[in-house]
C-alpha cells in the first residue's frame, strides 16, 4: 500500500460515516482484496493456469430494522459512494422490523494463530504448476493409463470491518488446496474417485500426494455391482460423516428455527441423536480453515457445543437472531445477514474405525457423499455415490446405483458408534460413524 | 469498453499470443426478499472488469481484474502470457482454436421494463401480494408457518473481442422469482416451491399470477403434509416434464458437452452415431428460443446461438462445442461456450435442453403401469459423467397402482445410469413443457439454463424412499 492509498479499514470507516450521514441508523462495512492462482489439470496434463485480482466493498445498513445491502467490486471511489447511497436508500424502502435490536458492539478479539502464511503468499505460478506436475507424475507411476483432472490453487486476501457501533477490525488470510479426480477405464469397467487436501499453511499440507489417494480410490471403485433393496447397517467414512454432520449443524441455524422452517425447531434441549454424538463448532482453532477472531459482523468467535451426547444444546446465532431471542450472539454471523458454521469437531469414540466396521454383518461403507436432509421435514433421500458393500465385517465390492432413505431423526437415533480415530483437516475432525437399520434401495 | 477490448487483443498479439480473446463486462443486480409479511432484505450489486485469455505455444493462460482501467487490463495480458508460458512445458494435450469467420455483431436485448425502472416499492408490493395469497391457504389442520418470496434482476453489458477479428457487443438482463412456503400440521413440516425465470426484467413480476405462483407453492406444502414417504426400490416411473428436463440436462446434456468428451470423462466418448436411446427419443439444446431463461444470441466466444441436436430418434448425432473443442473434433463450433463473468474463462455449457414430443398421452402411459411411481415438480439434479450416474430430486410424487395415479408421496430422489435409462424409455408423451429456469453449476461457474420435455415412462429407476416394498 502506498502512502496515498486508503487502507481497508479507513475505507470501511469512511463508508460507515457517509452512510450514517445519509440516514443509516446502523451500518457496517466490510472491505477486502485478494488474489488467486489456479492451475487446471486435464487428461493427466496441465490444461491452463489462471489468476485473478479483486477488491470488494459490502455495505449493510439498517433503518428502523429494515436492511439494505450493496456490494461493489473494484476501488473506484465513485462506485463505492454510489453503493453506500444505494444501501441507505434500500434500507429506507425495507419494511421496519421490530425484531432487529442492534449491531455488535466492539469486543476484545481473541488471538487466533496461523491464518496467514508467508510461504503461500510468496508462491509463484511456477511453484503451483510444480505441485500439479508432481501429482500427475505420481499418478502415472501408479497407473499409466489413469485420466487425471482437477485443480491446484491458492488465494491470498486481507480485509477489514468497521461499524457505526465502533467495531474496527482487520484480518488477513491464506489458503492453498489441491483437488484431484482419477478415472480408470478397464475392460468396460469404470473406477472413479477424488481426493483433496487444503490448508492455511503450506507446511500443513501434503499437496503432492493428493493424486495417489485419488488413484487408490479409483482402483477401489472398479468392479461395482448392483445390490438388492433391504435394511442395512450404514458406515460413514470420514468424508461421508462430514457430509452428514455439516448438514446437521447447518440446520441448527437460529434464524431457520425462529422462522419455523427447520426440522430442529422446538428441539433445543431435547435428545435428537444417540448419546454417542457430540459436536462442537470451534472457529478459534489455530490454522483452522474456517477459523477467525471474529465473524462477519465483528462478534468474537467462541466454541459452541451444538450437540452434547445426543442433546441439541446450542444454536448458531448472528446479531439479529440473538437480539430477537434475547441471548448473546455465538459469533456465526455473515456480513450479508446469514449464519454459517465454522470448524466442526465431533467428539471421538473409544474404538477405531476398523473395529467398528469389522462388526458389520450386512452393510454399506459410504466413503463420500452428502446426506442432505430436507431442511424442513428432515427426510433423507440420497444417492450412494461412493459406497461399497460390507459383508461379515469386510468391504467386498463397490455398489452401483443404490440409494438410502429415511428420517434424519431415525438415523441419528440409530447411530451406535463414533470412531476413536479420525481424518484431520485444518481445524476439522472427521471420524467414522455407524448407523444401524437404514433403508437401502438397490437396482438389483 | 470496445476500445479496451481491441487494444488488449492487439497487445496480446504483439506480445506473442497466437490467439487471444478479451471479455469486458459491466454487471448490475438488485434483489428483494419478502419474508413473513416483511420486505426485510433488499440488496444491490455492481461489478465490472476485464478477463484476458491467451493461447501461447500449446497452453492457455487467463487473467482477470475488477477494473476497466487500461493499466489493469494490460497487466492482465502480461499475467495471462506468463501463466501460459509457465505451464506450457507440461501440457499433454495441446490447446487449439477453431478458425472461423470473424463475427462482428451487436445484440441488445432490452427488457420491457428497463433495470431500475420499476420502483422498489412496486416490487415489494407485488411480492407481498404473492406472499399474502399463499399465506391465506390452509387445509384440515395444516397452516403456513414460514414464507419467503423473492425477486432478483441482473443486467449486464459487455464486449467480446478476439485476435481473429471477432467483436461482439451484448447487453441484456435476466429476472427470477422464487416462492417457498413451509406448512405445518403441528407434527411435521413440509415445503412447497415455485420458480420463474426469463430473459428480461421486472415484467416478470407483472406477468406472474398469484394462482400460479404463491398459491401454488403454498398448496404444494400443504398437500405434502398429507403425503406418505415414498417407497424404496426399483420401479417403473413416469416423469413429469420437469423431471424429464432434469433427465435430459443431467443424464445426457452434461455428457454431451464436448470438453468432457474430449477429456475422456464422458461416457459418450467414441459413441457418436450409435443408437443410445430408445426409438422416438430426440434431445436438443437450443439457445435461440425467444425469452427462455437459457437463451442468448452469441456465446462468450462470439459464436452465434444455434439449435443443436444431440439425440435424433435414439441416435447420438452431436455434441455441444466451443471454439477449442470444435477444433479438436474437427467440426464446427455450436455456440456453446459460456463464461459466467469477466473473471471466468469460457467453458462448454448447455442452454435450453429438452426432449422432443412423442405421441403417447399421459393417461395411456399410466394405464400401462401395474405398480410404479409418478414423479413431478423437478427440483434439482446432479451427474457423474465419468460413471454415467445421475440423480434427480422430485418435489412431489404419487404412487401408480393398477393403471391409475394413486396416493400422494413426499419429495424423493431417484437415481439411475444414463445409458440404460435412455434405452428403457418405453413411452414419450405428447405434452411438451419447458418451465425449469435455473442456474447450472460446472467447474465453479453458473449458467442460466432451462430444460423440459413431455411426460416419459422409464421401466427401471431406483427410488430412494423410506421403506422397502
Amino acid at each position: 500500500m502506498s502512502q496515498h492509498e486508503e487502507s481497508h479499514l479507513d475505507l470501511a470507516a469512511r463508508c460507515v460515516e457517509k452512510a450514517v450521514g445519509l440516514g443509516a441508523e446502523w451500518c457496517d462495512v466490510a472491505t477486502g482484496s485478494g488474489r488467486d492462482i489456479s492451475v487446471t489439470i486435464e487428461k493427466s496434463g496441465i490444461q491452463m493456469a489462471d489468476a485473478g485480482r479483486g477488491e470488494d466493498t459490502a455495505i449493510r445498513v439498517y433503518v428502523r430494522g429494515g436492511m439494505g445491502y450493496a456490494v461493489v467490486s473494484g476501488s473506484d471511489r465513485r462506485d463505492i459512494d454510489e453503493a453506500v447511497e444505494r444501501a441507505v436508500a434500500l434500507a429506507k424502502e425495507a419494511t421496519p422490523d421490530p425484531d432487529f435490536r442492534c449491531l455488535p458492539q466492539p469486543q476484545p478479539q481473541p488471538q487466533v494463530d496461523g491464518l496467514f502464511d508467508e510461504a503461500i503468499a510468496g508462491m509463484s505460478v511456477e511453484q503451483v504448476v510444480r505441485i500439479a506436475v508432481a501429482n500427475i507424475e505420481a499418478a502415472k507411476a501408479m497407473e499409466p493409463d489413469v485420466n487425471l483432472s482437477g485443480h491446484v490453487g491458492l488465494s491470498v486476501g486481507s480485509g477489514a470491518l468497521a461499524s457505526s457501533t465502533g467495531v474496527a477490525v482487520e484480518s488477513r488470510g491464506t489458503d492453498i488446496s489441491a483437488d484431484i479426480s482419477a478415472l480408470i477405464r478397464r475392460d468396460g469397467d469404470t473406477g472413479y474417485f477424488y481426493e483433496f487436501d487444503f490448508g492455511r499453511h503450506l507446511a500443513d499440507c501434503r499437496l503432492e500426494q493428493v493424486a495417489e489417494g485419488a488413484v487408490d480410490g479409483a482402483r477401489r471403485f472398479l468392479g461395482a455391482k448392483r445390490i438388492t433393496s433391504r435394511r442395512m447397517t450404514l458406515v460413514l467414512g470420514p468424508l461421508a460423516s462430514y457430509g452428514l454432520l455439516s448438514q446437521l449443524v447447518a440446520a441448527a441455524n437460529a434464524e431457520s428455527i425462529q422462522r419455523g422452517r427447520s426440522y430442529l425447531g422446538g428441539k433445543l434441549g431435547e435428545m435428537i441423536a444417540s448419546p454417542h454424538l457430540t459436536i462442537v463448532d470451534n472457529g478459534l482453532v489455530p490454522r483452522g480453515i474456517r477459523s477467525g477472531a471474529h465473524d462477519g459482523e465483528g462478534t468474537r468467535r467462541r466454541p459452541l457445543t451444538v450437540i452434547d451426547a445426543g442433546r441439541l444444546t446450542g444454536l448458531l446465532h448472528n446479531s439479529y437472531t440473538a437480539g430477537k431471542a434475547g441471548v448473546e450472539s455465538t459469533g456465526h454471523g455473515t456480513h450479508s445477514g446469514g449464519i454459517g458454521a465454522t470448524n466442526l469437531r465431533p467428539a471421538l469414540g473409544t474404538r477405531p474405525a476398523a473395529d467398528i466396521l469389522a462388526e458389520v454383518k450386512d452393510g454399506i461403507y459410504l466413503e463420500s457423499g452428502e446426506i442432505r436432509p430436507d431442511p424442513a421435514s428432515g427426510d433423507v433421500s440420497a444417492s450412494i455415490d461412493f459406497g461399497s458393500l460390507i459383508r461379515d465385517g469386510r468391504v467386498v465390492h463397490p455398489v452401483e446405483n443404490a440409494m438410502l432413505g429415511g428420517s434424519i431423526f431415525d438415523m441419528l437415533a440409530r447411530l451406535d458408534a463414533v470412531s476413536s480415530d479420525a481424518r484431520i483437516e485444518p481445524g476439522i475432525l472427521l471420524p467414522t460413524l455407524r448407523i444401524q437399520d437404514v433403508q437401502i434401495a438397490g437396482a438389483e | 469498453m470496445e476500445d479496451l477490448a481491441r487494444r488488449l487483443c492487439d497487445l496480446a498479439k504483439q506480445r506473442g499470443a497466437e490467439f487471444a480473446d478479451v471479455r469486458v463486462l459491466r454487471h448490475r443486480s438488485e434483489s428483494v426478499l419478502v419474508q413473513d409479511g416483511r420486505a426485510d432484505k433488499l440488496a444491490a450489486g455492481t461489478d465490472r472488469g476485464v478477463g484476458v485469455r491467451v493461447l501461447v505455444g500449446r497452453c492457455w493462460g487467463f487473467a482477470s481484474a475488477d477494473s476497466l482501467e487500461r493499466r489493469r487490463g494490460e497487466q492482465c495480458v502480461e499475467d495471462a502470457l506468463a501463466l501460459a508460458k509457465a505451464s506450457a512445458a507440461f501440457v499433454s494435450d495441446p490447446a487449439m482454436i477453431a478458425q472461423v469467420v470473424p463475427v462482428v455483431a451487436e445484440d441488445r436485448n432490452d427488457p420491457e421494463i428497463p433495470p431500475g425502472a420499476m420502483p422498489v416499492a412496486e416490487k415489494i408490493a407485488r411480492l407481498m401480494e404473492h406472499e399474502r395469497s399463499g399465506r391465506g391457504r390452509g387445509n384440515g389442520g395444516g397452516r403456513i408457518v414460514n414464507s419467503i418470496v423473492s425477486y432478483a434482476e441482473a443486467w449486464r453489458d459487455g464486449v467480446l473481442a478476439n485476435t481473429s477479428g471477432t467483436l461482439v457487443r451484448t447487453a441484456g438482463g435476466r429476472a427470477v422469482a422464487t416462492a417457498m412456503f413451509v406448512a405445518s400440521d403441528g407434527k411435521i413440516l413440509q415445503r412447497g416451491m415455485e420458480h420463474r425465470g426469463i430473459v428480461g426484467g421486472a415484467e416478470l413480476l407483472r406477468q406472474t399470477e398469484p394462482e400460479a405462483f404463491g398459491i401454488r407453492a403454498a398448496d404444494k406444502a400443504l398437500a405434502a403434509l398429507k403425503a406418505k414417504p415414498a417407497p424404496a426400490g426399483r420401479f417403473t416411473v413416469i416423469f413429469h416434464p420437469s423431471i424429464t428436463g432434469l433427465l435430459v440436462h443431467e443424464a445426457l446434456g452434461h455428457n454431451a458437452e464436448a470438453d468432457a468428451v474430449w477429456a475422456g470423462q464422458s461416457i459418450l466418448e467414441g459413441r457418436l452415431g450409435e443408437d443410445l436411446a430408445a426409438p422416438g427419443v430426440s434431445i436438443y439444446d437450443d439457445s435461440t428460443l425467444p425469452g427462455r431463461f437459457g437463451s442468448f444470441a452469441y456465446d462468450s466466444e462470439g459464436t452465434p446461438a444455434a439449435r443443436r441436436t444431440i439425440i435424433e430418434n435414439g441416435r447420438l448425432v452431436g455434441f455441444l462445442h466451443s471454439l477449442e473443442t470444435a477444433a479438436k473434433f474437427e467440426t464446427a463450433p455450436t455456440g456453446s461456450a459460456r463464461a459466467q463473468s469477466y473473471d471466468c474463462r469460457p467453458i462448454v455449457r448447455m442452454s435450453n435442453t429438452f426432449m422432443g414430443n412423442g405421441n403417447v398421452p399421459l393417461a395411456e402411459m399410466v394405464r400401462g403401469v401395474e405398480r410404479g411411481v409418478y414423479l413431478e415438480d423437478g427440483h434439482w439434479g446432479y451427474v457423474f459423467v465419468q460413471k454415467g450416474q445421475f440423480i434427480c430430486h422430485a418435489g412431489q410424487a404419487h404412487m401408480i397402482e393398477h393403471g391409475a395415479i394413486g396416493e400422494p408421496l413426499r419429495d424423493v430422489s431417484i437415481s439411475s445410469m444414463t445409458l440404460p435409462v435412455l434405452k428403457s424409455i418405453d413411452a414419450v408423451g405428447d405434452d411438451f413443457e419447458m418451465k425449469m429456469p435455473g442456474m447450472c453449476g460446472k467447474e465453479g461457474q453458473s449458467a442460466a439454463t432451462d430444460c423440459g420435455g413431455p411426460h416419459v415412462r422409464v421401466t427401471e429407476v431406483v427410488v430412494g424412499g423410506h421403506q422397502g416394498t
